[in-house]
């Protein structure tokens, strides 16, 4: 058998549980199914580990039995395709909304999307160079390589603050019902901040994250809150912020 | 800097992404070694971790040489090449790993990093005597090439009929029977730089001292008498 077919049936065999599609083992003194079920271990363990890994708070919501059987359900269907393990897990938060048995925590999809994107921002460069965005000729930010703005369907970010603080109250009062939430998440150090929106403030910096000019950005923002409403917010939570540092200071900013 | 995933034994090849990364990761830190495992993990576009073994045959041999020498390449260094742990032997191996390692050197370039648990660990599985496995090796692979030992402990399973399964585990510490063919390397080599791997169920570090003031001890005995081989 080419090596390339032995390699293809024993990696099946491993992610199936299918002992019978291994290539043709030699005798020993470890059965068969005793010897293919460490690896079979070893890659699922570390497969599920890596999920906790990057899902820490869906982990903590769901309890770790619950976790790993969810877990290994996805890798049935989306088993790694990066030589990366930190990389695994793009797809889990679709599966989770789409996984029957956590219908009953229709808030979860989105507790898993923010703790993707709080991982995703702790692989990015902390210091270093900055994404430099020219809003017009008076104004230019920088921000940083690692922020990103997320739309939620749920409460996510409280929730994931709520477990943090370990604040029983907090979580109590936190409204679970579906609602548009916009959030910022970058690299602080060794940690990642989490900081909700509103709506102008969300969809302006969401637009010039995603290279939009600053009259495209305005209009977003325009769409959801009185031009002077909208103006004061970007101000506070965008310019203002903690992550932006802007690079020239005639600030204005018509109205249009 | 020890590697576990570039799978050096994959039929497909390796990933060049994945080699890039670990090409930079190279350029910053400016590692002494450099070595991953004679295994695989990547086959048909799918990526499994964990150190899968390899059928001892001429055309794996082929494969892993070109894979060992692509990554020497981009990296512009020897790395070094780890004896797996082995649960189970393929029919269609028809070379010993001691004569594949030897091989490999030969063709390659690369050097050894010499695993004695996983010598111990691999001939318990397969039936064979841990001294044999290690005299084999040691037989086949130049000194010259064994660049780094490992130590560690293995977990013993014991089957439904009794029959122990080893496992790698790095979990508790180093078995006596490592610790004697870790003389014996040793005694016959001379000193190379040793580590040993306990990666899970860490225990106090007065243990772990413990362990490495073992290792070292061995190390400075030959150190004071040598009369190990140099080629």
């Amino acid at each position: 058998m080419r090596l390339a077919e032995l390699q293809r049936r024993m990696a099946g065999a491993i992610l199936s549980g299918d002992d019978d599609a291994m290539p043709p083992l030699a005798p020993g003194p470890i059965p068969a199914a005793a010897a293919i079920d460490v690896h079979r271990g070893t890659v699922m363990g570390a497969l599920v580990n890596a999920l906790r890994l990057t899902f820490p708070t869906v982990d903590e919501l769901v309890g770790q039995a619950f976790f790993d059987q969810m877990a290994a359900a996805f890798v049935a269907v989306q088993p790694p395709r990066l030589a990366r393990l930190s990389a695994y897990g793009a797809l889990f938060p679709d599966f989770i909304e789409a996984y029957p048995l956590a219908a009953t925590l229709p808030y979860l999809a989105d507790v898993a999307r923010l703790d993707l994107a709080v991982s995703v921002a702790l692989a990015m460069p902390d210091a270093g160079p900055r994404r430099h965005v020219t809003l017009d000729a008076a104004v230019s930010l920088a921000l940083p390589i690692s922020l990103n703005v997320l739309s939620l369907g749920h409460a996510a970010d409280l929730i994931r603050a709520g477990l943090e603080a370990d604040d029983d109250q907090a979580l109590a009062q936190i409204d679970l019902s579906p609602q548009t939430r916009l959030v910022a998440v970058w690299r602080t150090g060794r940690h990642a901040a989490v900081l909700a929106l509103s709506p102008p403030a969300g969809l302006f910096l969401a637009a010039i994250l995603k290279g939009a000019d600053a009259d495209t950005a305005l209009a977003a923002a325009f769409s959801v809150a009185a031009p002077p409403a909208a103006l004061q917010a970007i101000h506070a939570e965008v310019f203002a912020a903690a992550f932006a540092q802007i690079t020239q200071t005639h600030l204005e900013i018509e109205t249009r | 800097m020890h590697a576990t995933g570039l799978s050096l034994g994959s039929a497909d090849g390796l990933d060049d992404e994945h080699l890039a990364d670990i090409a930079e990761l190279c350029r910053r830190i400016e590692p002494g070694l450099v070595s991953d495992h004679l295994s695989w993990s990547a086959a048909g576009g799918l990526h499994l971790p964990d150190l899968l073994p390899l059928p001892y045959s001429e055309e794996a041999l082929a494969v892993v040489a070109r894979n060992v020498d692509q990554v020497q390449t981009a990296l512009g260094r020897q790395i070094l090449i780890e004896n797996p742990s082995i649960y189970l032997a393929f029919a269609d191996s028809d070379l010993s790993e001691a004569g594949f390692l030897g091989e490999l050197v030969r063709v390659s370039g690369c050097g050894v990093l010499l695993d004695i648990n996983n010598v111990v660990v691999t001939a318990g599985n397969l039936g064979e005597a841990p001294a044999d496995r290690l005299a084999a090796l040691l037989d086949h692979v130049p000194a010259a090439a064994i660049g780094e030992i490992h130590l560690a402990g293995h977990a013993i399973r014991l089957l439904d009929d009794g029959t122990p399964l080893r496992i790698d585990d790095h979990g508790s510490p180093v078995g006596p029977e490592t610790w004697s063919l870790f003389e014996t390397v040793i005694r016959r080599l001379g000193p190379r730089p040793t580590l040993i791997e306990w990666d899970t169920d860490i225990p106090a570090f007065d243990v772990l001292h413990a362990e490495a003031a073992t290792a070292q001890s061995i190390l400075d005995q030959a150190a004071w008498e040598p009369t190990h081989a140099t080629g």
